[in-house]
């Protein structure tokens, strides 16, 4: 396969726009192997391998991406990794068992761990992206923390009110007369819905508009129009599948009177949530996120055609089942491969005449130093 | 000494994104790249971070300062570091290897095997140990609270039928003289989705149903039979060891399959639940066996509770669920077990 590649030769400042492809040449029965070993070890070391076997995962995978012929790297330390990955694993540990012995310690947990997921999540990005380089030059993320609590906070503040609550007043909402209690909640689960595209735009916004490499700073150009108008877009395919079905359904149950094709064709409605629905949401947002996606010398696109990926995701589910997980390498290999291949990028002037960040060189190479220090990645 | 290979490579300096063409050679534990100017760049080899060799894929090392030398031809590329005494790690040659993979995955379902056999029991019940009384009294405590506003009712039983039962199974216990756990008995009025029942909540709570106390109103025996199945719930801990053991398992589960489907965790992750329930279930039985022998009671009187179940099950259309799915062993199985003894 890499006979085929050839190091795209620089073309001069004065070739106009030029087109990158993206090539994923990742196989699925490499990947096989590295997951079968990693998760042996992952087992036997009872966890603790976890970090180490993320970070060959990423380096097969970034090494297999090739962007106009030229790999990424991954430059990330496993060791920094592990420490990472020891903070997060104690934290859900002690919000998992806090909530079982006291409803204020659950409480207390819940708002810790809301107090610092924003920070997580952005020394999260800054760890990827600081080490992750393409041509010899590394990726860094320029959000600061400010705006990562600005753009949770719309989530958090609804979602907060039902944890509070459900763990405060469990025995009102368990009741069966209506409480105050179930109509906070139930007004809280309406608003996160009708909220929800929101909040999704706002955590895109700040992963897309914050990244750079050299000289190139990424900016995100849709608005929050058109988040709502793509969650009513998968709204209404949503209730159009469960409809379809429904009909389908009732028609097998009341015409040809045959109950026991019931449970298969119920199966099939099921399986078809994951095929369809699932990739629906998929394809239009990795569309309209790296569509919008820019910087002042590059322009991002992607086709990802919904036809082809929902066939692809169904294929991946129904072999993953029957094989009892075997093929899930497989599955991952060909998935990343679709998504990846289906992205191009356009870009105006000389790639060779592109330089490090000056100011950034020191700093954004090693990263946020608590981010750094605890080499975290929670994976996008 | 023979030639050192050497290999024309990319050189990426970490400041531009122009390559640079170096020859690479490796001498004396140092790499060392020649420019086309003509300079030579040495690095120690320990400092580099050498790439895995795969068959796909580019090869990449990280030197030190941040540069990233470059092969796109990667089969040239693990020529040249073979020749070179760049030695593959133990896992990749694992990797490499498709008998040793096999080994491996032989290794994980064995492993995945004993893990659930041995392991998470074992666990679990080391995790339940380190736990505070005053934790498991909590525990359960909101636990019986959850259960009275969700499922009970009071009991509706005359009060000195309560203590009647009560205090039969309490000389059941004398009876036997030895030391048995501490427990509270609880009698509450159920819908029908929990029938006739009695279960054991962690911190020694024993709920009794009215329904079951009706249905085995003229066999004491079986009665306290069945609470000293419940007893064995307790003094086992079997209901936080399940907590623990279910925690334990999805995690096992999700470490396979996890980033997947959570609908593909959570098959393995229910069929292995119930299997440790059927197991605590033969345990509390055994348990309730022993105290009935011990306190001069026959433990057929326990056939009588199964033979009624079974009835009542029958009139009220009560699915019974193949045994994979069930959270007790087999009935006959149950049957046989108390009525084996002579």
């Amino acid at each position: 396969m890499n006979e085929q590649l050839s190091i795209a030769e620089p073309q001069g400042s004065a070739a106009g726009p030029r087109e990158l492809h993206i090539e994923f040449s990742a196989s699925g029965s490499e990947y096989f192997r590295i997951w079968i070993v990693n998760l042996l070890l992952i087992i036997v070391t009872l966890g603790l391998y976890l970090p180490f076997a993320k970070a060959r995962r990423l380096s097969y995978f970034y090494s297999n991406t090739l962007v106009d012929g030229q790999a990424l790297a991954f430059h990330g330390n496993p060791w920094k990794m592990f420490r990472g990955f020891v903070l997060l694993a104690v934290l859900m540990l002690v919000y998992g068992v806090s909530g079982q012995i006291s409803p204020t310690a659950g409480v207390a947990a819940f708002l810790i761990l809301a107090a610092v997921w924003p920070a997580l999540w952005r020394a999260g990005l800054q760890f990827r992206l600081a080490n992750t380089s393409w041509r010899g030059l590394r990726f860094a993320f320029t959000g600061d923390l400010r705006q990562a609590y600005l753009a949770m906070l719309p989530a958090y503040l609804p979602a907060a009110v039902i944890v509070v609550v459900s763990l405060l007043n469990g025995e009102a909402l368990e009741s069966k007369s209506f409480t105050p209690a179930q109509g906070l909640i139930g007004a809280a689960t309406l608003l996160i819905m009708l909220l929800s595209p929101w909040t999704l735009s706002l955590s895109k916004r700040y992963q897309q508009s914050h990244y750079a490499l050299a000289g190139q700073h990424s900016r995100f150009g849709v608005g929050t129009g058109a988040f709502y108008l793509l969650m009513l877009k998968f709204t209404l395919f949503l209730i159009g599948y469960a409809l379809l079905a429904g009909a389908v359904l009732a028609g097998v149950y009341f015409l040809l009177q045959a109950p026991l094709l019931m449970p298969p064709l119920a199966l099939l409605a099921y399986l078809g949530l994951f095929a369809l629905v699932g990739p629906f949401l998929t394809v239009a947002m990795q569309n309209m996120v790296w569509r919008g996606t820019s910087s002042a010398g590059l322009r991002f696109d992607s086709q990802l055609r919904l036809r082809a990926f929902a066939w692809l995701n169904l294929k991946n589910w129904l072999l993953t089942a029957l094989t009892l997980g075997l093929y899930r390498p497989f599955a991952v290999v060909h998935a990343n491969r679709m998504r990846l291949e289906a992205v191009s990028l356009r870009v105006n002037g000389d790639i060779d005449a592109w330089v490090a960040r000056k100011s950034a060189e020191h700093q954004d190479a090693s990263g946020d130093a608590a981010g750094d220090f605890f080499g975290i990645d929670m994976g996008f | 000494m023979n030639q050192p290979a050497i290999l024309p490579l990319e050189l990426f300096d970490g400041h531009s994104a122009r390559p640079q063409p170096v020859q690479a050679w490796v001498e004396a534990g140092t790499l060392r790249l020649r420019t086309a100017e003509g300079q030579v760049l040495s690095y120690p080899l320990r400092r580099v971070r050498w790439p895995e060799r795969q068959r796909h894929g580019q090869r990449q090392a990280q030197l030190p300062d941040g540069a990233v030398l470059s092969a796109v031809d990667a089969s040239a590329w693990d020529d040249w570091a073979r020749a070179s005494g760049i030695a593959d790690s133990m896992t990749v040659r694992w990797m490499q290897s498709w008998r040793l993979v096999t080994a491996a995955m032989l290794l994980l379902v064995l492993s995945l095997a004993a893990g659930w056999r041995w392991g998470i029991p074992w666990s679990a019940g080391a995790v339940v140990a380190l736990l505070p009384a005053e934790a498991e009294q909590q525990i359960g405590s909101q636990a019986m609270q959850s259960f009275d506003t969700r499922w009970f009712k009071p009991s509706a039983l005359a009060p000195s039928r309560q203590q009647a039962i009560a205090a039969d199974f309490a000389a059941l216990l004398s009876a036997g003289g030895r030391p048995t756990p501490a427990y509270q008995l609880h009698f509450r009025s159920a819908g029908k989705e929990l029938g006739p029942n009695a279960l054991a909540l962690p911190g020694g709570h024993i709920v009794l149903t009215d329904a079951l106390a009706e249905l085995l109103a003229d066999q004491p025996d079986a009665l306290a039979g069945v609470l000293a199945h419940e007893l064995g719930h307790v003094q086992q801990r079997h209901g936080l060891r399940m907590v623990v053991q279910a925690g334990l398992l999805a995690s096992m589960a999700g470490l396979v399959v996890g980033d997947f489907s959570a609908v593909l965790v959570g098959i393995p992750t229910v069929l292995g639940q119930q299997a440790y329930s059927r197991k605590f279930e033969r345990e509390a039985d055994a348990y309730a066996r022993e105290l009935l022998r011990s306190g001069a009671r026959s433990p057929t009187a326990m056939l009588v509770f199964f033979e009624r179940i079974e009835s009542y099950k029958k009139d009220h259309s009560a699915p019974t669920l193949p045994i994979a799915l069930a959270s007790h062993p087999a009935n006959e199985e149950r049957k046989r077990f108390f009525g084996a003894a002579p």
